[in-house]
């Protein structure tokens, strides 16, 4: 059902997903420019994870942006016709692996261009991918069932998402930051989604403790979604 | 497979929500402030749409489901269809249902009239195969020609009817559940989603159906259950007339 969605979506504009990359790559050029003259950093090392930084919080926030309202928007679906609740999410988040994986490129383009070595390490990237969409999953959800119930969430989470992007290493890494920032940078569940993702594709091994982070995330973040979804499924026809 | 529906001592409440008690804000200043501001939010009226329903309907039966707005026919319906759960008693259901309460659940206006038929069909549960061989059908029916490669939006209102009714008609479901549907397009449309509907009818192990109209109920139903205020009555084919009369 997603996949004709997104299928019918993709044949109605081809250069739909097309704008996505070109105004992505206008961004990372601009930025990347500007910010390492102003930081006074090698530009062949900041571009490229600029571009993974700034693609991966597009993925990010789109999702959490979207899944506010991801219940509501379908009630007429709800409401009339007895589906699995968790389409809805699911949907959603491959909407935007879909954006995904049309933005991603020009991380590898950016490589290539200014030089900079691909290790085999970023294959690495890959299981760390499938453990941020599940927790992506769990966060689309969770936000989805309180989306439905409270409608001002969405103007709250519309006012957040923009500013959490400079609390999150989007632009920077955090090691960059003095040790104790770091430490609350690491409770940042977005910071530890990008970064267990940067660090594989800029040929670095992901740290320990980050990989621990972003595991207890699921299990935690998840457990409790799953709970909540479990106990209030049957009321959300009710709230949409 | 024998299509049959049981509730036993179904209750089905539900919330309804104020502006007020919707506002994750309003509902915080009521914790913060104990309570004094913004009680109001805490205020959740619960509404019994359904009171300890007891009934069976088996293959072979129509049910037309009567009585006043707001006496729980949709709710009856969404409930049948698995849509709502009830608080309280259970509902068993075997068989595949189809329902047309709202037509045109998951109408995308940006798609053509083809996607929106691979669309809501795929939504009511059918496959590539029974789509393919649904299209000419609904070609035919709608007479929409060469508009079902537009967007959906640059329809009238009168063919958006066309398709929706189309589509929501090409299931071959166990169970059916209807609510008042007839009465839509100009009157040579209506004539022949008459013959369409009763098509459907008379191909489907269980039917039921909600009207005002007890006209309509009378002609194609054989079972009635009367609602008032969330109880359900069964009645006889002459109660119904009697009150027609």
């Amino acid at each position: 059902m997603a996949w004709s969605d997104i299928r019918a979506r993709y044949k109605r504009s081809v250069l739909g997903p097309g704008w996505i990359t070109i105004s992505t790559a206008i961004g990372v050029t601009g930025l990347g420019f500007v910010w390492s003259y102003l930081f006074k950093i090698d530009r062949a090392s900041y571009v490229p994870l600029l571009t993974v930084g700034l693609v991966l919080w597009q993925f990010i926030s789109g999702c959490i942006n979207e899944a506010v309202s991801v219940f509501t928007r379908q009630a007429n679906i709800i409401r009339n016709l007895s589906l699995p609740l968790s389409v809805h999410p699911a949907q959603l988040l491959l909407r935007h692996i879909i954006n995904l994986a049309h933005t991603l490129p020009l991380f590898f383009i950016v490589s290539l261009i200014l030089g900079q070595p691909l290790s085999l390490e970023a294959f690495w990237a890959i299981p760390d991918f499938v453990l941020v969409v599940l927790n992506m999953f769990w966060m689309a959800l969770l936000v989805g069932i309180l989306g439905a119930r409270f409608r001002d969430l969405e103007y709250l989470i519309g006012m957040i998402m923009p500013m959490m992007m400079f609390f999150t290493p989007v632009m920077y890494r955090p090691n960059a930051l003095p040790p104790l920032m770091q430490k609350f940078m690491w409770l940042n569940p977005f910071g530890d989604m990008i970064e267990i993702i940067r660090y594989p594709l800029l040929g670095e091994t992901v740290p320990t403790h980050l990989l621990l982070m972003n595991v207890a995330m699921l299990v935690v973040g998840g457990g409790a979604t799953l709970a909540l979804f479990n106990a209030k499924r049957n009321r959300i026809a009710f709230w949409v | 497979m024998t299509a049959h529906i049981k509730f036993d001592d179904v209750t089905v409440q539900y919330p309804i929500y104020n502006s007020r008690s919707m506002s994750l804000r309003n509902h915080l200043v009521r914790i913060s402030t104990g309570g004094h501001i913004e009680s109001d939010a805490k205020h959740v009226q619960i509404v019994t749409a359904l009171k300890n329903a007891n009934f069976e309907i088996k293959e072979g039966d129509s049910v037309g489901l009567i009585g006043h707005n707001g006496a729980g026919k949709s709710t009856m319906l969404r409930t049948m269809a698995g849509v709502y759960t009830p608080v309280q008693g259970r509902v068993t259901r075997k068989g595949r249902v189809a329902t047309m309460l709202d037509l045109g659940a998951g109408m995308d206006p940006e798609l053509s009239g083809y996607e929106n038929i691979t669309r809501m069909s795929m939504l009511l549960g059918l496959n590539k195969n029974d789509i393919a061989a649904n299209i000419k059908d609904i070609e035919e029916f709608t007479e929409l020609g060469n508009f079902l490669q537009l967007p959906v939006r640059t329809y009238s209102a009168g063919m958006a009817t066309r398709l929706m009714f189309a589509v929501a008609t090409s299931t071959k479901p166990d169970i059916l559940l209807v609510d008042e549907m007839f009465g839509t397009g100009d009157a040579e449309f209506q004539a022949k989603a008459r013959e369409r509907m009763i098509n459907l009818i008379r191909s489907v192990g269980i039917f039921v159906f909600a009207s005002h109209s007890l006209e309509i109920v009378r002609q194609y139903c054989n079972r009635f259950f009367h609602l008032e205020h969330g109880a359900v009555r069964e009645i006889t084919r002459e109660d119904v007339e009697a009150k027609l009369d």
